[in-house]
């Protein structure tokens, strides 16, 4: 039993029928990107096990495909079996060799990706400083302690646990939250303007008097969604302090207090803070004389680590990121009347795999031809002679 | 030969796949983003670290820049007593100084701006007093022994507090003389914190740079304060005259101004809120008032009867009286201009109609 699956996960017809399911997968998560947009299609397509289908009108889903993380584990385990299995150590073999060690790194680099990569960005209008990023497709629920001296603290609920009405109880806070009614994408409008029988789902703060009206999410990628939900304050104590309103269009974060101290609560952008800040001195849009074609954009920022001492001027623009403490900022985009640059920083820890895995086949294949290359000349000469 | 006969043994073969599965299967499985996280951050502005950088790194360097803030003056354009030794600054720290004093003794005097929420004056000073090891204080007690010190920046409330923490050196620590005051975008915290004998001998010398401090921000910052929170800066400006016994508090970030006023049993909040459009309805907002008090709703008409209006020069304001259980609310509002202003006044029953005329007085000092 143990021998026969050794042998199908060895198999090379696992690793064709892999490469065919990758392929295919590409091919309907390419086409659904029209639907979905790219977000989506990539989550649902891509970055899963499987490709669910809901039937209409029933309240289940059925997978009905492998997603990009089955094929590619399997396809990456399938590769280091294999190889192991087949391995046979002669210098005539190492050009095969390589070329299948920069294939597995390039594959668990792409898994590794996958998984542990984290973008983000950093809109600055000029002279603006942050010192953290923002993910615009998570959104957290910030519940910030204002009482201390020189610090706040912040407890950063994921939204993914606001979703299903539950309490959140956590050691940070002397009270807990009860999330409801969180909407992925909502817009807001005043009670008196939302129509008849309109109804707040707060009854604190301006929320009070505000409609949310659920909406679809929004697919376009150059859109986001305005995710909104109630929150009650329930002191550990017993009781409850009201509901809030909190959602991403409302501006300023809101105060209550509980316990002795002020706290603000947020729904914001998921924020990554660093131990560094980024100020933008001036951000430069160029373009064609006479025309409204870009030719150049480009952000010069100021680059401040107290830790490391440094201070200095960085040029960033297309092609030119600024890397910096495992972080890469690239030129992304801008305002549209040029009031602010958007950077997109990227935090990749396997961000060298391709490279060095493209090293390595490219000398694999080398290293294979060469050999070829060597033998069939030898052939020849000793043919002619 | 035998390295191979070992990995084609089916043994190690199934090891090696079960071994796979298992690393590649928690790995694809995780889901990102489903963890709460804590982190603390500084309150601080972040081009705060710019000058002491420039001290780190005399090259390859910027100008100081402090936008959208307070300019790091303080440390520089204000004359400040010949003993006080300048410090490197901190993260928080706008301006910092060590003041020596006879057989060892020493304070430490610093300036810090913070934002516009950074507590109201008695919050603070309850704070400090825990850093003295000291009981809180009431609004009451706090109305006593507070000082007032006009500037150009506004009323700067003066504390002097006196307490020796458990294990603390008395050489080093003893007292504390703060000054705070809360401005459009920020509150600055003025403090000294030393030997009591010192900071006492001190006092003067900081009550003034405290005044020069604040006279050099008005000149330096002048430009940058203008800029306030959205709320104000969206808003028509107003003014009113704050009765006496009020106390003007930070503003959270809904209400345009805030005030307390001390009564028995607890507090009374006093608030102005501005809203374009009109507001809502009055049913909708009494209701809603109402609500807050644990109280049913009315219909519209009991609504209608509920109303009174209040006229005041050139503007005429709706008003209501709302008792619940323990506490009351009496409001009033009015629509001009596109927007609509309520003015609130929320306390315990007996205080909120002793303190009646005040508000009414308050109502009638508004200018828009």
């Amino acid at each position: 039993m143990v021998h026969k699956l050794v042998n199908i996960i060895t198999s090379l017809k696992l690793t064709i029928v892999c490469l065919a399911a990758g392929m295919a997968l590409i091919f309907a998560g390419t086409l659904a990107q029209v639907h979905l947009g790219i977000h989506e299609a990539q989550q649902r397509y891509f970055q899963s096990m499987f490709v669910w289908w809901p039937p209409e009108g029933r309240g289940f889903q059925i997978p009905i495909f492998p997603g990009g993380h089955l094929i590619g584990a399997v396809l990456l385990v399938n590769l280091i079996a294999a190889h192991v299995r087949r391995f046979r150590w002669t210098w005539r073999k190492l050009g095969i060799h390589l070329t299948h060690a920069g294939l597995i790194i390039m594959l668990a680099g792409g898994l590794f990706t996958d998984l542990f990569a984290v973008e983000s960005h950093m809109q600055l209008a000029n002279g603006d400083a942050k010192n953290y990023s923002e993910d615009m497709r998570q959104t957290e629920l910030a519940v910030i302690d204002t009482s201390g001296d020189d610090l706040d603290q912040v407890t950063a609920i994921p939204d993914t646990l606001l979703r299903h009405n539950r309490v959140i109880d956590h050691w940070s806070l002397p009270f807990r939250i009860a999330a409801r009614n969180f909407y992925p994408n909502s817009r807001l409008k005043m009670l008196s303007q939302a129509g008849e029988g309109a109804q707040p789902i707060a009854n604190q703060g301006p929320g009070a008097m505000i409609a949310v009206e659920p909406v679809m999410r929004t697919t376009a990628p150059d859109e986001r969604d305005v995710p909104s939900a109630a929150i009650e304050i329930l002191p550990k104590d017993g009781g409850s302090l009201g509901t809030w309103l909190v959602s991403d269009a409302l501006g300023a974060p809101q105060t209550f207090a509980c316990g002795g101290r002020t706290w603000m609560i947020t729904l914001r952008p998921a924020r990554y803070y660093k131990p560094y800040s980024v100020t933008l001195q001036k951000f430069t849009h160029e373009k064609y004389a006479g025309t409204e074609i870009p030719k150049d954009f480009s952000s010069k920022v100021t680059l401040i680590d107290p830790e490391r001492s440094v201070n200095r001027d960085v040029l960033i623009y297309m092609n030119h990121p600024l890397r910096y403490r495992g972080e890469t900022f690239y030129q992304a985009g801008f305002q549209k009347d040029d009031s602010a640059t958007i950077l997109q920083v990227v935090r990749n820890p396997s961000f060298i795999a391709p490279y060095v895995a493209c090293v390595i086949v490219a000398a694999g294949l080398l290293v294979q031809f060469g050999f070829h290359l060597v033998g069939f000349s030898r052939q020849r000469r000793r043919a002619v002679a | 030969m035998k390295v191979r006969g070992f990995f084609r043994s089916a043994k190690a073969g199934g090891q090696l796949v079960i071994c796979s599965v298992l690393i590649a299967a928690p790995l694809v499985s995780c889901e990102k983003n489903s963890e709460i996280k804590v982190y603390r951050v500084s309150k601080a502005p972040l081009e705060q670290s710019v000058p002491q950088q420039q001290d780190a790194m005399p090259t390859n360097t910027t100008a100081p820049r402090m936008p959208g803030g307070f300019a790091p003056a303080a440390q520089t354009a204000v004359t400040t007593p010949p003993n006080w030794e300048p410090r490197p600054l901190s993260q928080m720290r706008q301006a910092s100084f060590m003041v020596k004093g006879d057989n060892g003794a020493v304070a430490d005097v610093s300036f810090v701006s913070l934002g516009s929420a950074a507590g109201n004056v008695l919050e603070n000073v309850n704070r400090w007093l825990g850093q003295l090891s000291q009981p809180p204080i009431t609004e009451q007690k706090l109305g006593e022994m507070a000082q007032r010190l006009r500037t150009s920046l506004g009323d700067v409330t003066i504390v002097d507090l006196a307490g020796l923490p458990d294990n603390a050196d008395p050489a080093r620590d003893g007292r504390i003389i703060a000054a705070m005051v809360t401005t459009a975008n920020a509150t600055l915290f003025f403090k000294m914190r030393g030997n009591a004998d010192l900071t006492e001998a001190q006092k003067g010398d900081f009550i003034k740079w405290v005044a020069a401090v604040c006279e050099a921000q008005t000149q330096a910052g002048s430009a940058q304060m203008v800029e306030a929170s959205p709320q104000t800066t969206s808003a028509p400006t107003i003014k009113w005259t704050t009765p006496v016994g009020w106390t003007e508090v930070p503003p959270s970030s809904m209400r345009y101004a805030s005030f307390n006023a001390p009564a028995e049993g607890g507090k009374i909040d006093i608030s102005i809120v501005t809203f374009p459009g009109d507001g809502g309805s009055d049913a909708d907002n009494i209701n809603r008032w109402r609500g807050q008090m644990g109280l049913a709703p009315l219909d519209a008409n009991a609504v209608t009867s509920q109303v009174a209006p209040l006229k005041t020069g050139d503007t005429t304001y709706s008003t209501t009286d709302i008792a619940g259980d323990k506490t009351r609310t009496i409001a009033a509002w009015t629509r001009r201009d596109g927007r609509v202003w309520f003015f609130k006044a929320t306390g315990p029953i007996a205080a909120v109609e002793k303190e009646k005329p005040n508000f009414v007085k308050f109502i009638e000092s508004v200018r828009f």
